[in-house]
């Protein structure tokens, strides 16, 4: 009875410590990533550079839609990294968030400009639908359809682990 | 600068915690100058976090966003105690303000125990290895003092507003005071098992550590759940949310060791169950930091982050709990006592209740786990609500309550015969039965938990009433810290239930000009104001309201919308009416195409009632602390 109960105080901690350590080694756990295959909502907003509007289908087949604002200072930090991916050729484009034209242009002319073009979402509908809750927020696309939602700021290591291998199985960027 | 100077400052901490650690492995075999300098290079160690700190806390008030984590969290514009609170924010800070916390007790420990306690270099050692591994984990995976090169932003992102709040700025530094103050019975026990010395008395050096863990614990606790009702806008002072889960299964299992410690310095006897449960209740602690920490639970409270840091914490939580119930499991057979606990003797209740404190902390236990569990075998996520939690706390809080009471009367080491006609505990039966007769004929509420709630809670508090009437009579001694505890527990369970019971809520549509006519009050919309902040615009409605039965008295109620500009967040500010025996809490809601508002109006009663009882349990855990630093 007792060698049983010291048996068991030893084990039981031990099966939820390897249990823990199964679940944050799977590879599909990392916190801050979605992957369930939603479709983008309907949308129409204008450019942030220009007035024209933008709909639906004028989103390119294969993209990266990046959610940033003037105020997020961890999107500055990001903004490095999302540099490094358009020298690559990866297509990314802005969706300003909730943010004054003059100081969103203004960030991109002092910092750079990492993005093919920007929608201005300036009272956040878009970014509601799709579920953002703060900047930055990072969705890789592919015809329309959401493969990867990333909340938190996108960096190599996030690169290689979440996006690479579903960018790789879908046949991506080529 | 200062920004690198804080940083070195507690590097430096972690190499002396380190060394305190190593020097304390030299001196089990008793080597008295070796033992001073582990206590001296720990206290230096101390010094240093706290150094670092202080410097950590300038930056923020001088807005240095320089520092990464300084210019996401916090904002030039906000008032001073909200920079400084913006430290324990998110993950980064908060980690280093536990890890001050931590050392903070560990040094009042190591300052205020003999140098002569045998156990002092070891206890001291494994404390330094337990800071060490955190200061490790926070200046490699979670580091608050990186820098954002070559160019600082001019203003920083701001704290999330809901957080922007008084009771936030104190609520977490006590519920971190309450989580790592048990470390020191952590520390104590396993340096004991080390040892395997059985004749030290490691019951009254840890008791008043415990107690006092015990006593800041509740109040975290507490302060969070009055936050909760007022700030999030939903009405409620307890959602079962994971992190709440987290902070409640410590505060279980921390209750049943301040309990069994007491049984364990009467008499001796379950030693080997208080040491099981003063070892359970840090690694409680340590399983919270990591289901909060490393993003493994969706949850309001969780700081969203990369899984190393789930890694190093769940490793280092391994190496803790591992090695201290392996020496547990060692030195067991030595710690089970001779005397058997008397049936019907004062122990045998608390040793009753000490397994249904067990059981409570191993439903939640499966209640946090098991959506995990669930998305691991199935992948399918589904989520475990209040209706899990009530069913079966509900059934062992009255069961409990129970034994709590058969205890009062009952005799150490003794079968003490309870249940004569006219012993205090048949009448106190009795009187709570007529009670709990009389309020559910009253309120014709038929409910099981209803039921059980008002019989447990006028149970405790009769029979506490007659022990004191029937002390004064005789001029008896009687344990008044205790009997203060668990009157403040008779009055939370009857609170908690006739809130559940009374409490309702009216959603309501309504437009300036109109009234609104409930069962007791009166609402009338005057109109509404804007109103533009700083930092925040805001739609105030102004409403008076009139209750029914004493025309005479009327009241303004102002619920708010705001809508903050740096993040875009927008939330609500209820407004709350504070009567004796209910609150009236009114959120606003959306506003309709028609020109209509959406009024959301709660009554709910004895509420306030909730956090008077945890007030009064604190006091009885301070009285008992008291007692025992008075005695020592």
């Amino acid at each position: 009875m007792n060698n049983l109960f010291r048996f068991f105080i030893l084990i039981i901690p031990i099966v939820g410590i390897l249990f823990f350590y199964n679940i944050l080694t799977e590879d599909k756990f990392y916190p801050g990533a979605n992957f369930k295959n939603i479709n983008v909502p309907e949308f129409k907003l204008t450019g942030l550079q220009s007035e024209s509007m933008f709909v639906n289908k004028d989103l390119d087949n294969e993209m990266l839609l990046n959610v940033w604002a003037s105020w997020c200072i961890t999107c500055r930090i990001e903004h490095g990294f999302l540099m490094k991916l358009q020298s690559e050729g990866v297509l990314v484009t802005g969706l300003n968030y909730k943010d004054e034209a003059t100081d969103a242009i203004n960030w991109l002319n002092l910092y750079g400009n990492p993005y093919n073009y920007n929608l201005h979402d300036r009272k956040g509908s878009l970014a509601l639908d799709m579920g953002v809750t703060g900047a930055p927020e990072t969705f890789l696309i592919k015809n329309g359809v959401v493969l990867v939602h990333y909340s938190g700021e996108v960096n190599q290591t996030i690169w290689d682990k979440v996006f690479i291998p579903i960018i790789t199985e879908n046949e991506m960027f080529k | 600068m200062i920004g690198e100077v804080s940083h070195f400052f507690s590097i430096l901490a972690s190499g002396l915690f380190f060394l305190s650690f190593v020097f304390s492995t030299r001196t089990y075999n008793g080597n008295h100058n070796l033992e001073l300098l582990v206590s001296r290079v720990f206290s230096y160690g101390f010094s240093f976090i706290l150094i670092s700190f202080l410097l950590y806390v300038w930056l923020a008030i001088q807005s240095d966003f320089s520092i990464r984590y300084i210019a996401e969290h916090s904002n030039k514009d906000l008032p001073i105690f909200y920079k400084i609170s913006s430290i324990w924010s998110a993950h980064e800070g908060s980690m280093f303000l536990w890890i001050l916390f931590l050392a903070g007790w560990s040094q009042l420990f190591n300052y205020s125990l003999s140098k002569n306690d045998l156990l002092k270099a070891p206890a001291i050692g494994v404390l330094a290895f337990i800071i060490f591994g955190f200061l490790i984990f926070l200046l490699f995976t979670s580091n608050p003092f990186e820098t954002i090169l070559p160019i600082a932003p001019i203003n920083g992102a701001d704290i999330n507003p809901v957080l922007q709040d008084p009771a936030l700025v104190i609520h977490p530094p006590f519920l971190y005071l309450g989580y790592v103050g048990f470390v020191i019975a952590f520390a104590y026990n396993t340096a004991f098992l080390i040892k395997g010395d059985m004749q030290i008395n490691w019951e009254s050096v840890i008791r008043p550590w415990s107690l006092a863990a015990w006593i800041l614990l509740t109040i975290g606790i507490s302060l969070g759940s009055w936050w909760a009702y007022y700030e999030l806008g939903w009405g409620g002072y307890w959602f079962w949310d994971p992190v709440e889960n987290v902070a409640l299964m410590p505060w279980l299992a921390g209750t049943a060791l301040i309990h069994s410690l007491y049984v364990s310095s009467r008499s001796k006897v379950l030693r080997g169950w208080t040491i099981l449960l003063s070892i359970s209740v840090f690694s409680l602690s340590l399983f919270g930091a990591f289901i909060v920490r490393s993003g493994i639970i969706d949850s309001v409270h969780a700081f969203a982050n990369d899984p190393q840091r789930g890694l190093y914490l769940l490793a280092f939580s391994a190496v803790l709990i591992t090695s201290s119930l392996t020496f547990y499991v060692y030195r067991l057979p030595q710690l089970i006592s001779k005397n058997l606990v008397v049936a019907k003797s004062k122990e045998s209740f608390l040793t009753i209740n000490n397994i249904l404190f067990a059981a409570a902390i191993f439903a939640v236990m499966l209640g946090v786990l098991y959506p995990l569990i669930f998305d691991y075998l199935y992948d399918e996520r589904i989520s475990v609500g209040p209706p899990y939690y009530n069913t079966i706390f509900a059934p062992l809080t009255f069961l409990a309550s129970a034994f709590l009471v058969f205890s009062v009367g009952s005799l150490w080491q003794r079968s003490s015969k309870l249940f004569y006609l006219n012993s205090f505990l048949s009448m106190s039966i009795l009187s709570a039965f007529l009670i709990t007769m009389a309020s559910v004929y009253f309120y014709q509420e038929y409910q099981w938990w209803f039921i059980g709630g008002i019989f447990s809670g006028f149970l405790i508090l009769i029979r506490y009433f007659f022990l004191i009437a029937d002390s004064f009579m005789k001029k008896n001694y009687f344990n008044k810290s205790s009997a203060t505890a668990h009157i403040g527990l008779g009055i939370l369970i009857l609170a908690t239930s006739l809130n559940a019971a009374l409490s309702y809520e009216k959603i309501i549509n309504i437009k300036p000009g109109e009234t609104y006519k409930g069962d007791a009050y009166e609402f009338y919309l005057i109109d509404f104001d804007l109103i533009n902040e700083p930092n925040y615009d805001s739609v105030q409605a102004k409403f008076s309201v009139k209750d029914i039965n004493s025309p005479n008295e009327i009241f303004f109620m102002f619920p708010e919308k705001r809508k903050y500009f740096i993040r875009g967040q927008i939330t609500s500010e209820s407004a709350i009416k504070i009567t004796p025996l209910k609150d009236i809490y009114m959120t606003l809601g959306d506003q309709l195409d028609n020109g209509y508002w959406v009024v959301n109006i709660q009554y709910n009663f004895l509420i306030r009632w909730i956090w008077i009882a945890a007030a009064i349990m604190c006091l009885g855990g301070f009285a008992a602390l008291m007692e025992r630093l008075r005695k020592s």
